[in-house]
């Protein structure tokens, strides 16, 4: 036989035999995209995490993809437009209502009890990934807002660190008299937390109001806010609290907060952030309650679902996405990989089998979650559609007064009157 | 006049055409890319911006909605003409004026021309690239480089200038001078046009430097000067990524890098409102195309064309 090559035949034959070394992985292997934001150590866990289920579950391939905070969500919008989300997606208390009704998230409870298991769940840490009565969110974690203290700083300048319950004025004169003490060019006593929202929502909230009501109109008065505005103002004119100038190199995010950039000694963020917060702080870190109300106050803070694993409605592999997310809230191996990175575990029998690998900052975190479990509020109502820009109009008024440009019980009008213009446009 | 005579020497329609197809063949990846990628989305943002689009929902036709919305009720918007304005009056005009003489200096017949030239096009090479604007960020923070070297030579203490409102605009406009490469190089081609025949008849008719520059070179060199003025003017109307990387892209300090393209991405893609962001993009190509017709206009009476 004579085998006879021309050009048009060698070309086929190639192209014939790489399509075919192709073909087997096409057919074997089932992809599944993850996004999530978050810091390197959360991006460090997750991806173990993948690793861990993709061993297990051969011919399922995980691809990661993680962003930080602000610019995730850009990028999950533009993604949503492209009907290219991930599969997996992790989500946010504030943004699941607005993708949820916008018909971007697929409806989980068709799963549970078969692919997904909440079966040790407690009722609340399920239904706060209810929308409209139907199940858009896994919970992954539960938390509550918190300080992050350098204590080491407040002991070496002879002072007592702040702790949880102490009422907010206190907490302003002990952050002077520590900048006082500390006599370090630049080093302040706490960050400037006038433009952190979560810290606004627990003050009105600890005077009886809300961030947004269950209409979707502001549960708070102008004078809340000037109270407010004026009470980092005040902060930052006696030192207590960095500058203007370095507050706005914030990007809202662990590594460029002041606390991890050695310039305060308290920032603020969530308890399930401590162990973001230590891998990137070379003092040792503990964590307390955001300051009281005086005498009397509601309860401010409450237990939050931290983010949930949502599952896109485009996804094309629907039931594997929902059990990459059982394997993360159930299974040992998932949850030694996340840890308590997210949150406590809402799960009683997880939280049981992690309890043992929890090292002191895991154990500083679930102690703390506990210890506030039966002093906070309820939930708040959903936040409605323009809350995210109004946590902008936050930051922004703040560093209006921050750098002058208003009085603060001006700014406090003001923001009160733009928040409701953002929300009656929707 | 010139196509014309090449149009009738050439015969038919469909001769023409047999010509001419290999050049479209050649053209068809710019082609290609140019409807699918840049008239395409064009057209589809001229339509969404009539409609409430949220990226993720189908869009709903609002009619002028939101161009009402743009010109009678949106002080955001107003903010960012002015920051955008302020950028494009002040960083072009210097921008031109620098490239200018750096180009002047080169054209003084200095040795190494060409290393020179690759040197001094780098930084509008690297200049609108995400690194050096995180590289900006830190050398004008408040204990940046800059602050640090101001401390050390003078003993002053500087502010933050991305951080502090009152400095942030203006560090970004200094920045943009650094991209003089473009405008540097048109310059430099433009003046090795000039005939030196007119510099000799002025030297020797007793003119000085100074009276030649502003009697032969740059009028000579006005057609160029418009040319990258308009460029120029365009491009800093678009400007967008310094203000993201400095600002955190949240336009901040205090709204005092809010940018247009800025206030447009926002508005469409963190607060999902696509719709009124496609509304904002339509008036911006509306003021640059008003912006550069008012240049041609004003060309008339200042730009002298060599014919």
């Amino acid at each position: 036989m004579k085998l006879n090559l021309n050009r048009r035949s060698l070309l086929m034959g190639s192209a014939a035999a790489f399509g075919a070394s192709m073909l087997p992985a096409f057919a074997q292997e089932k992809r599944l995209r993850m996004f999530w934001w978050g810091s390197k150590e959360r991006a460090d866990r997750t991806f173990k995490g993948n690793e861990l289920y993709m061993a297990k579950n051969a011919g399922m391939k995980i691809d990661g993809e993680t962003i930080g905070w602000s610019d995730y969500w850009p990028r999950m919008a533009t993604q949503a437009a492209g009907r290219n989300l991930a599969d997996v997606i992790q989500m946010d208390y504030r943004y699941i209502f607005e993708y949820a009704r916008r018909g971007a998230l697929l409806d989980l409870s068709p799963f549970i009890g078969k692919a997904i298991d909440v079966a040790n769940f407690d009722k609340n840490s399920v239904d706060c990934g209810k929308v409209d009565g139907k199940l858009y969110g896994i919970n992954l974690g539960n938390n509550s807002t918190a300080m992050m203290v350098n204590a080491a700083a407040f002991e070496a300048a002879g002072l007592k660190a702040p702790t949880s319950g102490i009422a907010l004025d206190d907490f302003g004169k002990l952050c002077t008299e520590l900048t006082k003490a500390a006599k370090k060019e630049g080093f302040h006593g706490s960050q400037d937390g006038g433009g952190n929202e979560p810290g606004f929502e627990v003050f009105v909230r600890q005077r009886g109001g809300e961030l947004y009501l269950e209409d979707g109109k502001p549960g708070f008065k102008a004078e809340d806010a000037a109270d407010w505005f004026g009470f980092w103002d005040s902060l930052r004119q006696s030192k207590g609290c960095v500058s203007a100038e370095v507050q706005a190199m914030d990007k809202q995010n662990i590594e460029t907060n002041p606390l991890t950039l050695g310039k305060a000694a308290v920032g603020f963020a969530h308890s399930n952030q401590l162990v973001g917060f230590q891998a990137v702080n070379s003092a040792k870190l503990s964590i307390a309650a955001y300051p009281s109300g005086p005498a009397g106050s509601k309860p401010g803070a409450y237990l939050k679902p931290s983010m949930f694993f949502s599952v896109a409605a485009t996804s094309k592999n629907a039931e594997d996405a929902a059990k990459v997310i059982s394997y993360v809230i159930n299974d040992p191996e998932g949850l030694k990989a996340y840890g308590v990175e997210r949150g406590v575990p809402p799960s009683s029998k997880a939280r049981e089998s992690i309890a043992g690998d929890l090292d002191a900052l895991g154990k500083a975190m679930v102690d703390y979650i506990a210890e506030v479990t039966p002093k906070v509020g309820p939930l708040p109502p959903p936040p409605p559609k323009g809350a995210g820009e109004i946590a902008f109009l936050l930051r922004r008024t703040n560093e209006e007064v921050g750098f002058g440009r208003v009085k603060a019980a001006e700014a406090g009008k003001k923001f009160f009157a733009e928040a409701s213009s953002i929300l009656s446009r929707g | 006049m010139h196509m014309a005579s090449v149009a009738q020497t050439s015969g038919g329609i469909g001769q023409s055409l047999r010509k001419s197809l290999p050049a479209y063949g050649f053209l068809s990846p710019w082609l290609i890319g140019f409807f699918c990628l840049t008239a395409g989305p064009t057209l589809a943002s001229l339509y969404l911006s009539f409609t409430n689009f949220d990226l993720i929902q189908n869009p709903g036709w609002v009619g002028l909605k939101n161009y009402e919305r743009i010109f009678t009720n949106d002080p955001k918007f107003i903010a960012a003409m002015k920051v955008t304005f302020t950028y494009v009056m002040l960083s072009v005009p210097l921008k031109l004026t620098f490239a200018l003489m750096l180009a002047m200096a080169l054209n003084k017949g200095v040795k190494g021309l060409s290393v020179y030239r690759a040197i001094f096009y780098l930084p509008s090479l690297l200049g609108a690239s995400v690194a050096i604007a995180v590289l900006w960020r830190q050398v004008f923070a408040s204990d940046g480089l800059l602050n640090a070297v101001l401390k050390f030579i003078f003993g002053y203490q500087g502010p933050s200038w991305v951080s502090n409102p009152d400095y942030a605009l203006y560090t970004l406009i200094t920045l943009s001078i650094w991209q003089f490469g473009s405008p540097m190089i048109i310059f430099l081609a433009g003046l090795r046009q000039i005939p030196q025949d007119m510099y000799e008849a002025a030297s020797l008719d007793g003119a000085s430097p100074m009276r030649q520059l502003f009697k032969i070179t740059l009028p000579l060199l006005t057609p160029v000067i418009f040319f990258n003025a308009v460029i120029q003017t365009i491009e800093a109307f678009k400007a967008f990524t310094p203000a993201f990387i400095v600002s955190e892209g949240t336009g901040g300090p205090v709204d005092a890098t809010m940018f247009y393209t800025l206030y447009l991405y926002l508005e469409g893609f963190a607060y999902l409102r696509m719709g009124y962001a496609s509304a904002l993009a339509w008036v911006l190509v509306v003021i640059i195309a008003i912006f550069t017709a008012f240049s041609f206009l004003s060309s008339k009476y200042w730009v002298h064309y060599d014919d």
